[in-house]
């Protein structure tokens, strides 16, 4: 008898335990009286740090702004970071460490798209609010998932407009040149469904290694098959590479670049060929390069709070997302849910940022909430320029 | 015609840029036996080194190419003291892994120390930027002087192990590292030697091509692996051999890339590496029949 | 036996991990899964690297050779994961076989490289063969499901590659006591001594590139299971040298010792995420000292200090019998000229 009873004594406990630790849980995660704590994961270590440490950077500065000026309806926030190392396997790990041990109440972060892209289901699962910060491949955000809102320029609508551009510059033969990693494909992909869309067959595809050193290839192929518009979806390095030897065989298309180079001034001194890149137009996720005044006050931030760092575009990413994950944890309110946080998301409505082409706006059916690429150019000897504004649905 | 002129220019200026990287570790190998996989980050972190010392501070090109030589050379003395010297009786896995070890390391602080600046840190070019023609053949200035300093650190370095008594005794060392100690050359100052010369080799030419490639904390590896395989297809123990198995390696990339198609540059080499050394398992110019027991 | 040795300490950890799922988060859950499938890629490169002397660069190829088939056997020709998973397993223990024919006539780094351009091979078919592979952008592969057992799919897929990791652990422990282990040493010292020994090289070659291939394999099919996604990035150069960590640093030619460097790794890996920022550095230092400070790995340092850990060998009939003779077990350094 004795026997029995220690066993019921046992279950009983057990199921008192469970019933504490499901009341705890009940509690909003990641919330105190005085302070809110955010996740991010991406990239710390390895080559994706550009798009995972940097913007993180960006986002500490702007909780530091926003703490000073008080917090979030009384609460200051904290940021964890996790690395992904770009690696699926490895973001998944992070995802969970943030839902499970750091208990983090909502996440602003996705650097690789791959990795963020894998961690889709862990994110789905736990129902944690996400801004995606960076990673732009479609299947984070379509289909639409509850929880995850991208403040990136997702693939489709970035390539979609690189070939707008290309046509409304009335370009007849339309080359493409591309890298074919996980960030090369995520915009390689869409772009030939929007050349197939409008019927039109690139007259050239050719493809680079992020690491490639000569471009003497591809640019002799690109001028056999005469494209007098090049779409190039590359990293800076290639790209540099491709058009310093495009200036030497005198090779002088159209190229239309992407948010990978989005700082045309520094991509100049990479291409160091003077006069290279008169043709070059490119898209910038963000409305300023960081030279720009306009820019000051957070390159004041960034370089003082890591000293030695310049600001650069990889920061503004972070500054953005940061600040629509504030508003909608401002509009949230102080009883704060997971669920409101959604809800104010969701109705983001024109909202404008310190750095995004246009106002961010989400809907129930549409968490591609930034689609307004900015058209940039750098002619030699003078400043970069902003050619307009672009909008695509 | 021209076609093929551009390709196998550009194929023997990239395949420099190889060249010089399977020197480095020809050099390691040829007298420890083992290959340095810290090669690449050695190269990169010399080649930022230098970009601190010539755009940041300001210090004209010569000098600056000097001092990251003679760092690059501390670099090389510092991986054999930490990762050859205490366990070079080891097996071999152990020493491969070591290096590797200290890659991450290196990369990691690389990325510390330069990784907030830009992503990619652009190196100004030593001569005009404006491509000059040969003909109907037209070429950037930069890649002749990547083409010729890759000569000169060649003949510089083919002289130095024909001449000088550092150069011999480290052909005598690699050898027979038990008859050179019977005859008084004390190998691990000769290992400390070959590691120091192989980083200082590597330094040289990532001063001489950052304006072509650009600086970035990733940039090591890839440089290290086509480096690598160039120096296996030259026969891993032959400095002639590493300089051959660069340029042949740079030269299939490049007419791979012209004449297939642009997706074939990045494997060709490896796939040519592998029936090479089906066919000739220690390589072009590796010395036949002999087998380490 | 003594209290801490080897078959006490292995019974509680398996003990341990047969009821983790029940107290731990998704979290730990996750990580004890990806330590237990390192255990599997650990030992089958260990076989191969510290028991035969292969100095191979494959074994990331492999592994994803397994983790693409399990996966692509199952969203493009629509097999169930239970067709699939062991079909992916052979497919690489067959890639494993074929890459053994050139090995016989390489060594050292002349393998190393070989082997290094057959993974790059492997990782551009991966990226560019987009009409199978689905290129860099990787593909999703269906939840498995463990219906009509009352598991979850993260508990189900944890206690199948427990078992697996179990079964597959004693096979290798067996084999490499027996007559087939023993050839594998003897291939490992000296070649020329392990023929006239009388020895088949391309037999015992062969069979160590497939058993590392089947390993690699297993473990790629788990892997992908894992994930729900298989992409080429898993399965390049720094899967590589992870795996060679753990084979290192657990001790090579040892196989329990593989299951503590799989351990100690992946700890490793996650509780550095504690140093944001600063795993490389902190990654590469930790490998570095493994080596040098402990050059025989964890498993060298057990046998040195605790009682009850060392690997005859022979499988022994007597409790007490000595272990088996001195020239076969001296680490390899010693015998080399």
């Amino acid at each position: 008898m004795a026997v029995k009873q220690g066993v019921q004594l046992a279950v009983i406990s057990l199921l008192a335990s469970v019933a504490i630790a499901q009341t705890s849980a009940a509690q909003v995660p990641g919330v105190t009286a005085d302070t809110i704590r955010i996740g991010s994961f991406g990239a710390l270590t390895g080559p994706g740090y550009l798009y995972g440490k940097l913007p993180m950077n960006g986002i500490e500065a702007v909780f530091d702004e926003v703490n000073a000026a008080g917090g979030v309806n009384g609460r200051k926030l904290q940021l964890v970071r996790e690395d992904d190392r770009c690696d699926p396997a490895a973001a998944i790990g992070a995802v969970k460490k943030l839902i499970s041990e750091d208990n983090v109440f909502a996440l602003i972060g996705g650097g690789c798209s791959n990795a963020t892209f894998a961690a889709r289901d862990a994110l789905d699962e736990a129902k944690i609010p996400l801004v995606v910060m960076a990673s732009v491949h479609d299947g984070i955000t379509t289909p639409v998932s509850p929880t995850i809102f991208s403040a990136a320029l997702t693939s489709t609508i970035e390539s979609e407009a690189q070939l707008l551009y290309a046509i409304s510059q009335k370009a007849k033969r339309i080359a493409v040149i591309s890298m074919r990693d996980a960030w090369g494909r995520a915009r390689y992909t869409p772009l030939m469904e929007a050349f197939k869309k409008r019927g039109i067959t690139p007259v050239a595809d050719e493809e680079m290694a992020p690491d490639a050193n000569d471009a003497t290839a591809q640019v002799l192929r690109l001028k056999a098959a005469n494209a007098d518009a090049v779409l190039i979806v590359l990293y800076p390095k290639p790209a540099a590479i491709f058009m310093r030897d495009a200036q030497k065989l005198g090779y002088k298309p159209l190229a239309i670049g992407q948010t990978g180079i989005a700082d045309p001034a520094a991509f100049e001194e990479q291409v160091g060929s003077p006069g290279a890149t008169a043709l070059f137009r490119t898209i910038s996720m963000v409305r300023y390069t960081p030279e720009d005044p306009a820019m000051d006050k957070w390159r004041k931030a960034i370089e003082t709070k890591f000293s030695g760092d310049r600001l650069s575009v990889f920061n503004l990413f972070g500054i953005g997302s940061a600040q629509v994950m504030v508003e909608a944890l401002k509009r949230a309110g102080r009883d704060l849910t997971r669920e409101k946080l959604v809800a104010a998301l969701n109705h983001l409505t024109n909202f404008p940022t310190d750095v995004y082409g246009a106002g961010i706006t989400c809907t129930e059916t549409d968490h591609r909430c930034n689609k307004a690429p900015v058209w940039i150019a750098k002619e030699p000897g003078k400043p970069v320029r902003v050619l307009e504004v672009t909008k695509v649905e | 015609m021209i076609l093929l002129t551009y390709l196998l220019l550009s194929g023997l200026t990239t395949g420099s840029l190889y060249a010089l990287i399977a020197l480095g570790i020809v050099v390691v190998n040829k007298s420890t036996g083992v290959i340095n996989f810290a090669h690449g980050e050695l190269f990169m972190f010399s080649g930022l080194l230098a970009w601190t010392l010539h755009v940041q501070l300001g210090v004209s090109y010569l000098p600056s190419l000097a001092i990251a030589v003679v760092l690059g050379f501390a670099l090389g003395v510092a991986t054999n003291l930490i990762a050859f010297r205490p366990i070079k009786n080891a097996d071999v896995v152990s020493l491969v892994l070591a290096t590797i070890g200290l890659a991450f390391v290196v990369r990691g602080a690389a990325r510390v120390i330069w990784g907030g600046k830009g992503d990619y840190l652009s190196f100004p070019p030593i001569t005009s930027p404006d491509p000059i023609s040969f003909g109907e053949i037209m070429v950037i200035p930069q890649q002749i002087a990547v083409l010729a300093g890759a000569i000169v650190i060649m003949l510089v370095f083919a002289a130095f192990f024909r001449l000088t008594r550092a150069g011999k005794m480290m052909q005598a060392a690699a050898d027979n590292a038990k008859a050179s100690k019977l005859v008084g050359i004390r190998v691990d100052r000769i290992y400390m030697l070959s590691f120091g010369t192989g980083a200082a080799i590597a330094a040289a030419a990532a001063v001489l091509m950052a304006p072509l490639t650009l600086l970035y904390p990733d940039m090591g590896f890839s440089f290290f692996i086509k480096g690598f395989a160039a120096a296996v297809l030259g026969g891993l123990t032959s400095l002639p051999g590493a300089v051959l198995g660069g340029f042949c390696i740079g030269v299939i990339e490049a007419l791979a890339g012209g004449y297939i198609n642009s997706s074939f540059m990045e494997v060709s080499a490896f796939i040519v590496i592998m029936f090479v050394l089906v066919v000739r398992p220690t390589g072009l110019l590796g010395l036949k029949g002999m087998r380490r027991i | 036996m003594t209290l801490f040795g080897r078959r006490n300490v292995l019974m509680v950890l398996a003990l341990t991990a047969a009821i983790a799922p029940s107290f731990v988060n998704d979290y730990y859950l996750f990580v004890a899964n990806t330590i237990l499938i390192y255990v599997l890629l650990s030992i089958g490169l260990n076989i191969l690297l510290g028991y035969t002397g292969q100095l191979a660069f494959a074994n990331a190829a492999m592994f994803g050779i397994g983790a693409y088939a399990t996966g692509l056997l199952q969203v493009r020709v629509g097999w169930p994961f239970w067709l699939a998973f062991p079909s992916g397993a052979l497919i690489a223990t067959a890639v494993g076989l074929a890459i053994s024919l050139p090995a016989l006539r390489l060594r050292g780094l002349y393998l190393a490289v070989s082997t290094l351009a057959f993974a790059q091979f492997t990782q551009w078919v991966f990226l560019n063969w987009e009409s199978v592979t689905y290129g860099a952008g990787g593909f999703k592969t269906p939840p498995i499901s463990f219906a009509p057992l009352p598991v979850s799919k993260q508990a189900g897929l944890y206690y199948l590659t427990l078992i697996l990791v179990v079964v597959l652990y004693v096979l290798a422990q067996n084999a490499v006591r027996s007559r087939i282990g023993r050839a594998f040493i003897a291939v490992r010292d000296s070649e020329i001594a392990a023929q006239s020994l009388g020895v088949d090289l391309l037999r015992y070659k062969a069979l160590a590139f497939g058993i590392s291939g089947f390993y690699a394999g297993v473990a790629g099919g788990l892997y992908s299971a894992l994930l729900n996604f298989v992409s080429p990035e898993g399965y390049d150069l720094f899967q590589m040298v992870l795996q060679k960590a753990m084979v290192v640093v657990g001790g090579l030619g040892s196989i329990v010792g593989s299951l503590l460097g799989a351990g100690a790794i992946i700890t490793a890996l996650e509780a550095l995420r504690t140093v944001k920022g600063l795993q490389e550095i902190a990654f590469g230092a930790i490998l570095l000292g493994f080596i040098l400070f402990m050059p025989n790995g964890i498993i060298g340092a057990l046998k040195a200090k605790v009682r009850g850990w060392e690997e005859p060998v022979h499988r022994s009939r007597r409790r007490n019998s000595p272990p088996g003779p001195a020239a076969v077990t001296t680490p390899r350094s010693e015998v080399r000229p």
